[in-house]
């Protein structure tokens, strides 16, 4: 594409050259303008045929965009990620790639901000090789890159992103997410501390200040209200983002004794919140949730009975990930390779490369054969059911993706030497999702203590 | 001779994003941000530094994205009135920032600056925020045009302004209200006994700069298409200083070599390596080493010597 492009550039250079010297004017100077206009022409014909004639003849290479945080805070969970993109990448080029071509993968790093990744985002789409890009894991950028994918009609996967914003207008056509969002994920902490803790009276919610942090708050304090009207919020808290310090919001907390501390915090937030928080009896005095803590389960000692989940269906160790020798092979080979078992961001980007391998394989059958064009790609996306590493993704018509919620509280094994997740529930996707079009708060309120009654109980997932 | 180079330099722009079509997206952020960096260089002649103008830079941007929300949909209409938006911005701030002087001016401008980015990211309900606002493709005179077109019609109508407005500020600082600038820096007292007020020429420069900065902000709002808080926290200021010095506090065209430069250095290095934050760092340290006069002083000082 650039060389095409330097070629096109060269060529107008050279026949400017002879409007700028008068060159067609003189009859001493024809020789050279037959010399100028020859080699202009000469270009001319090295692009046309250095172009590629289309899309559908099968490629040599196929390149992957993969945007992901590899510097700055944001790292704790782009880094995961990146590993398991080579990994995954490793083992489908072992196999052989995808019908036979080799794939290979460009990262991103996200800590650029919006405009480093819109700059990269169209770098990497104007290069033909790359028909598809999987960005992002920040909810901001995939609501930045979301417009471009579609006036770009690049086939867009966001591996990590949860906003329910972004595939709220169900017009989508190019941007993908085989994965839940924000809003059956968090639903699903207030229906599994219901069951759990039935008599909860007060609840305190610390979370990351910036846009995830309040829609998780906005979305688990609306479950709650609707399904136990009589819940008290005794504190929101929102320290910032990257904060090392937290005993401000602990000692808020202690002196709060709410029944039940909620967070959304995660990364090395996470991490320091439990640090700064078990030594002050936070664990003890109350019921605490910490909707991302499957991410810390291998670095902190987390005590028995938080309640934890993935954000999805990516525990490794769920009894659905234990029975796929696939999902077996590749938490191995993931600890043998990095050192630590994978955690739900390395899950959520395995899987979502699976999904692009899915729909290539789709496309291509249904083309017959022929490798298939960005738009077919995008088709075969769309209304796809894929058969992950530890569940099923499927993908409704307006683009978000369906998968289970799995719940459950830490627990002890004499099989790891962490805690894991025990007293497991798995909710159904589609059972806490709005219909697509729906305005997801307005649906939340409509749901009545009923509903949750007709759901899995904890304990229930062995 | 210069202005052949400076003519040169503008045809070599507007011809490589034909050779490199993603690089017009970086072209035109460097552009935004050269308008942004030619602000905070104006109030430098006064040695006034300003670790704020990121505010300016993002109140614009916003109000693109208000104002496209409330219905305007034209470009021209859209930007003048994001202009003016900037230019209000600072005309409020500037009232009461420009009786301070040295750190304290600098300081103050960083509060102030903050207090906006805090309010963006926490008036959820107004500004989305971290979240951020879209700002969707406006009509060109009524012409509907599809996403690259209309990016193409940015790209070479910033670079257009920039060298209308490039002009237009040479003129104003080489106008007594412009050396005033320079004679504030230099003996403040002695230009009251002169009869002229210190703070109407602050402020008007400041308002200049606030828009210019303004101008900036809303060609990047159109470029990228959403809006973050991220615009306008104070490393995005300091990132706009560090422009107006790494360019050359000489004269127009160094805030735009300045952005040029930082930008195409950032893109570079990031395809690079994960490090890319080191690389950047490193460039900008050997520069401001080596290069004391900025980028453009390399070429200002050939000038000199070939008088």
């Amino acid at each position: 594409m650039t060389s095409r492009g330097i070629s096109i550039g060269v060529a107008r250079c050279l026949s400017s050259l002879e409007w700028l010297f008068g060159l067609n004017r003189g009859v001493p100077q024809g020789k050279v303008r037959w010399v100028v206009d020859g080699l202009a022409g000469a270009l001319a014909l090295g692009v046309i045929a250095a172009t590629p004639a289309a899309a559908q003849e099968k490629p040599s290479a196929l390149g992957l965009g993969i945007f992901t945080f590899t510097s700055g805070p944001a790292a704790a969970y782009g880094v995961p990620g990146k590993n398991a993109a080579d990994l995954m990448i490793d083992e489908i080029n072992a196999k052989g790639g995808i019908r036979g071509v080799p794939v290979s993968a460009t990262y991103v790093d996200e800590a650029q901000g919006a405009q480093g990744v819109i700059a990269e985002y169209r770098r990497l789409t104007g290069d033909a090789k790359n028909q598809v890009v999987i960005a992002a894991l920040s909810s901001a950028n995939c609501l930045a890159l979301a417009p471009l994918a579609e006036q770009l009609e690049v086939p867009t996967v966001g591996w990590n992103c949860d906003t329910h914003q972004l595939l709220m207008d169900g017009k989508s056509k190019y941007v993908f997410r085989p994965n839940g969002n924000t809003v059956p994920e968090f639903i699903a902490y207030a229906i599994y501390l219901l069951d759990r803790k039935p008599d909860v009276k007060t609840v305190a919610i610390i979370n990351p200040d910036y846009a995830f942090g309040h829609d998780a708050a906005k979305i688990f304090t609306a479950a709650l209200k609707a399904l136990k009207p009589d819940v008290e919020i005794v504190a929101e808290l929102y320290p910032k983002l990257g904060s090392p310090n937290y005993q401000t919001e602990i000692s808020r907390l202690a002196t709060a004794r709410p029944d039940v501390v909620f967070s959304n915090l995660w990364g090395a937030d996470l991490e320091n919140f439990v640090r700064q928080a078990a030594p002050r009896g936070i664990f003890t005095s109350s019921q605490v949730i910490l909707a991302l803590g499957e991410t810390v389960l291998q670095r902190v000692p987390l005590p028995d009975g938080v309640i934890v989940g993935v954000l999805g269906d990516g525990w490794w160790m769920s009894p659905d990930a234990k029975a796929k020798p696939e999902t077996v092979r590749f938490a191995e080979a993931y600890k043998a390779r990095f050192g630590e078992y994978p955690v739900f961001p390395s899950i959520k980007m395995a899987n979502t490369l699976i999904y692009v391998k899915a729909a290539y394989e789709a496309a291509i059958q249904k083309n017959g054969g022929k490798w298939p064009t960005r738009a077919e790609l995008a088709a075969a996306m769309k209304g796809s059911q894929v058969e992950t590493l530890t569940g099923t993704a499927q993908t409704r018509a307006d683009n978000d993706g369906l998968v289970d919620q799995i719940v459950g509280v830490t627990t002890k094994t004499p099989a790891q030497q962490f805690p894991v997740i025990g007293d497991m529930v798995r909710y159904k996707g589609d059972s806490l999702m709005p219909q697509a079009g729906q305005d997801p708060l307005a649906w939340i309120a409509t749901l009545k203590p009923e509903f949750a009654k007709s759901l899995p109980k904890p304990g229930s997932y062995k | 001779m210069p202005t052949i180079i400076a003519a040169a330099a503008v045809l070599v722009i507007a011809l490589l994003p034909q050779v490199a079509p993603w690089l017009q997206f970086v072209l035109t952020l460097a552009i935004a941000k050269g308008f942004a960096a030619l602000g905070v260089a104006v109030l430098l002649r006064a040695g006034l530094i300003s670790i704020g103008h990121a505010m300016f830079f993002a109140a614009s941007a916003y109000a693109v994205a208000f104002l496209a929300r409330a219905g305007v949909n034209d470009l021209g209409l859209l930007l003048i009135l994001s202009v003016l938006g900037g230019a209000f911005v600072g005309a409020v701030a500037g009232a009461f920032l420009v009786r301070y002087r040295a750190i304290f001016f600098a300081m103050l401008n960083l509060a102030v600056s903050m207090v906006f980015y805090a309010l963006c990211a926490k008036l959820y309900g107004v500004t989305g925020g971290t979240d951020g606002l879209p700002v969707p493709v406006p009509a060109v005179f009524g012409l509907v045009l599809g996403e690259p077109a209309f990016k193409s019609v940015l790209f070479y109508l910033s670079l257009g302004l920039m060298v209308l407005v490039g002009l237009a500020v040479r003129r104003y600082l080489n106008s007594p209200l412009g050396h005033a600038l320079s004679a504030v820096h230099t003996n403040e007292i002695r230009l009251e006994y002169l009869g002229i007020p210190v703070w109407a020429v602050l402020l008007i420069a400041y308002v200049v700069s606030a828009a210019l900065a303004g101008l900036g902000g809303a060609i990047a709002g159109f470029a990228i298409g959403r809006v973050v808080p991220d615009f306008a926290f104070w490393t995005a200021s300091g990132h706009l200083v560090l422009i107006a010095v790494l360019g050359g506090i000489g004269g127009v065209p160094g805030a735009f070599i300045g952005a040029l430069f930082l930008e195409l250095l950032h893109s570079a290095a990031v395809t690079v390596t994960d490090s890319w934050n080191l690389i950047v760092g490193m460039t900008l340290i050997i520069v401001i080493m080596f290069m004391p006069q900025g980028v453009y002083g390399l070429f200002a000082r050939k000038e000199a010597t070939s008088l």
